[in-house]
């Protein structure tokens, strides 16, 4: 989710970036400038505003906002076996991407193994199944990882064992780039549950990752906090500032204490939001949260790097705010959505497809979301100048309205305790509220949803369907058995011992990962062995039973 | 009068874990009165069966956001029988492809609620179809 821009390459890659800013003046020819401001000199708007690329960053973190660094078009590829994907990719660059986004399987992204005997319907399914280093050099056959930006939208074991194919490889950590989302936090509040991975342990994951990150990859960036999963899972724009702020500030204050420094951490934090349906709302959303974010990063973690306190967003649009009837109409939705994240200053967005709600996106759908990025850039002119919506009564009241609002409940969750929220589910029941009142707003008529509750259709034909190649996942399933045989059993149970030591212990456990994973390790015996020294169940589904006995 | 309540085990299987639908079935099922025994995610087909029949459920519901709810209900079915709940009744929801719903209920699912399924329509077809029958009277 982090572009290449944000890691600092901005000149050698802004040519390949597939949305330009094509035009500043308007279609009949009135010339604009990067921004509009205030006439005369105002202390007020200098304290809550501040023009785009100045503290505190509510009108966007950059100066020129998109006439100097356009948001960069993600599109997410992953399916099937890694060569599935792989070739996935390569079309893709091939089709001109920038970068490269990738999703793994819910069986990958689960620390999970694609021979579980209960998991086979789910390999493959809705990303590519990378479950060893194996898997990562076939799914990188095309890419070079010290010069293609991938951005991998897992959580789980994918960092270590990137850090592993680089030591295999001879490719210094310093090189390596790329971003993934180490937020274990929000697993376990979007359904991850604590038979993963519990919230205390999960967030010793997340510190251990920043830090390993902040001390020995300076090109890897981090998609942090993941708020999209919690607006998804039920949070409003006010929630999701506070939840992400409270994960965030948790996260901060614990690598303080490791003798992390905010500045080697938060210039690599991308947030990684979404832009739901009410336009204004969003776009205040964005505002209050940069403000939010530079001030705290600022005023209580002392940051002095203006990076640090420029906050970059990454966002995906809001793919609970689609419905299955007339499907069509999620173009609508999309299209207002992607404008409320470009008109809100984000660094990269992808764009949700219409038939999100039927199944497993077509490649036509994959085709209209990227287009409408594309008529957004060109033809609207939606990223001619910066912050647009600056100075609105009605924006800038509702950026003020988000932002108190959110530290309030920043401040309640804080003093209940995000880990004890978590764990005793109070934060849960809190989305649950939010998704029960949605539902009845809905079924009352008081929040009209095109097609759902007004203007139904009389009738609609069955959407269109995408397959995977079952075969192809068969076999590699098949050759994953296949290479698990053919490890050495000695090195591989040294090195997973290791991994349990470091779980167990206080020791960073990101090393110990990548080295197991470097003797070929799979992400099932890595979280399993990790599970084990937190006293958890190898397996949580209680099926497979542990292949060491580590004490 | 007959004061038993519905009872229903709900949970998801296997990798599946979008759980706002089903989490936000249980309480409006729970405010229908309903007795809701809530298993969250990352179930097996066998523990869901086993609680079904140890709770002496009506029925067991599961949601799918995965592609492969066809061989997931199956699995779930044969785990009823196997573990003798044979007659408790299967009800499947989520992204449900309404061209697999002919073949969900020809495998003996009793409701199918797919994308468009609303509130009322739900709580309608539970009503009429795990309703306890009303007590006989004694030499009416």
């Amino acid at each position: 989710m982090v572009t290449s821009q944000q890691n600092g390459h901005a000149d050698e890659d802004l040519s390949e970036v597939s949305v330009k800013l094509s035009r500043t003046t308007t279609w009949s020819g009135t010339p604009t400038e990067n921004f509009y401001r205030p006439d005369e000199p105002d202390p007020a708007y200098d304290e809550a505003l501040g023009d785009p690329g100045t503290f505190p960053y509510t009108r966007g973190s950059f100066p020129q906002m998109y006439r100097s660094r356009m948001w960069t078009l993600r599109n997410i590829v992953g399916y099937g076996s890694p060569e599935d994907t792989a070739d996935g990719i390569a079309q893709s660059l091939k089709a001109g991407s920038a970068a490269v986004d990738v999703v793994l399987d819910t069986v990958s992204t689960q620390g999970l193994d694609p021979d579980h005997p209960v998991l086979r319907p789910d390999v493959g399914l809705e990303g590519a199944s990378v479950s060893s280093i194996n898997d990562l050099e076939r799914l990188l056959a095309h890419i070079d990882i010290t010069k293609t930006d991938v951005a991998w939208h897992v959580t789980f074991n994918i960092y270590p064992m990137v850090v592993a194919y680089a030591r295999k490889h001879g490719l210094s950590l310093s090189d390596v780039h790329g971003s993934h989302m180490p937020d274990y936090l929000r697993l376990n509040l979007d359904g991850g549950g604590q038979k993963f991975v519990s919230p205390e342990f999960g967030h010793r994951l997340a510190i251990d990752t920043l830090e390993f990150v902040a001390r020995n990859t300076p090109k890897w960036s981090c998609g942090f906090p993941q708020a999209y999963n919690l607006r998804e899972r039920g949070t409003t724009p006010v929630g999701e500032i506070a939840l992400g702020m409270a994960i965030v500030r948790k996260t901060f204050t614990d690598l303080t204490e490791r003798g992390v420094r905010i500045d080697e951490v938060a210039p690599r934090m991308a947030w990684v939001s979404t832009a739901d349906i009410d336009l204004f709302e969003e776009v205040a959303k964005f505002r209050a949260l940069r403000r939010i974010w530079a001030r705290t990063m600022k005023e209580e973690f002392g940051a002095t790097d203006p990076r640090s306190m420029r906050l970059r967003i990454a966002c995906h649009t809001s793919g609970r705010s689609l419905v299955y009837q007339q499907p069509l109409n999620n173009l609508t939705r999309a299209a207002i959505e992607t404008l409320a994240a470009i008109l809100g200053g984000v660094q990269s967005v992808e764009t949700c497809t219409f038939d999100e709600p039927i199944g497993i996106p077509t490649h036509e759908a994959r085709e209209l979301a990227t287009r409408t990025q594309l008529i957004l850039a060109h033809e609207v002119g939606a990223a001619r100048t910066a912050d647009p919506l600056g100075g609105s009564y009605y924006v800038e009241a509702l950026t003020d309205r988000v932002e108190a609002d959110a530290l309030a409940l920043l401040a309640k969750i804080e003093d209940h305790g995000l880990l004890r929220g978590i764990e005793d589910g109070s934060i849960e029941s809190m989305m649950d509220d939010e998704n029960l009142l949605r539902e009845e707003e809905i079924q009352s008529g008081e929040r009209i949803v095109i097609g759902v509750n007004a203007f139904q259709p009389s009738r609609e034909n069955p959407p269109h369907r995408f397959k995977v190649d079952e075969a192809s996942v068969d076999a590699h399933v098949e050759r994953f058995i296949r290479e698990k045989s053919a490890r050495d059993p000695h090195r591989l149970e040294q090195a997973l011992r290791a991994v349990f030591d470091s779980a167990r212990g206080d020791r960073n456990t990101q090393d110990a990962m990548a080295d197991a994973f470097l003797v070929g390790a799979t992400v099932g015996e890595v979280s399993g062995v990790q599970r084990l020294a937190c006293g958890m169940r190898y397996d949580p589904f209680g099926v497979v039973e542990s292949p060491f006995d580590f004490h | 009068m007959n004061t038993r309540k519905i009872r229903c085990v709900l949970g998801m299987l296997a990798s599946d874990k979008h759980s706002k639908g089903i989490r936000t079935l249980a309480r409006i099922f729970r405010d229908h009165g309903l007795e809701v025994v809530y298993l969250g995610e990352h179930n097996t087909a066998r523990q869901l069966a086993s609680v079904a029949v140890s709770e002496d459920a009506d029925f067991v519901g599961v949601s799918f956001s995965t592609g492969d709810y066809v061989r997931r209900v199956q699995e779930l079915i044969d785990a009823l029988r196997d573990v003798g709940g044979g007659e408790i009744a299967v009800v499947a929801g989520g992204l449900i492809h309404p061209e697999d719903v002919p073949t969900l209920e020809a495998m003996g699912v009793a409701g199918v609620f797919g994308p468009g399924s609303d509130k009322p329509q739900i709580l309608e077809f539970i009503d009429r179809t795990f309703a306890p029958a009303p007590a006989s009277e004694p030499n009416a």
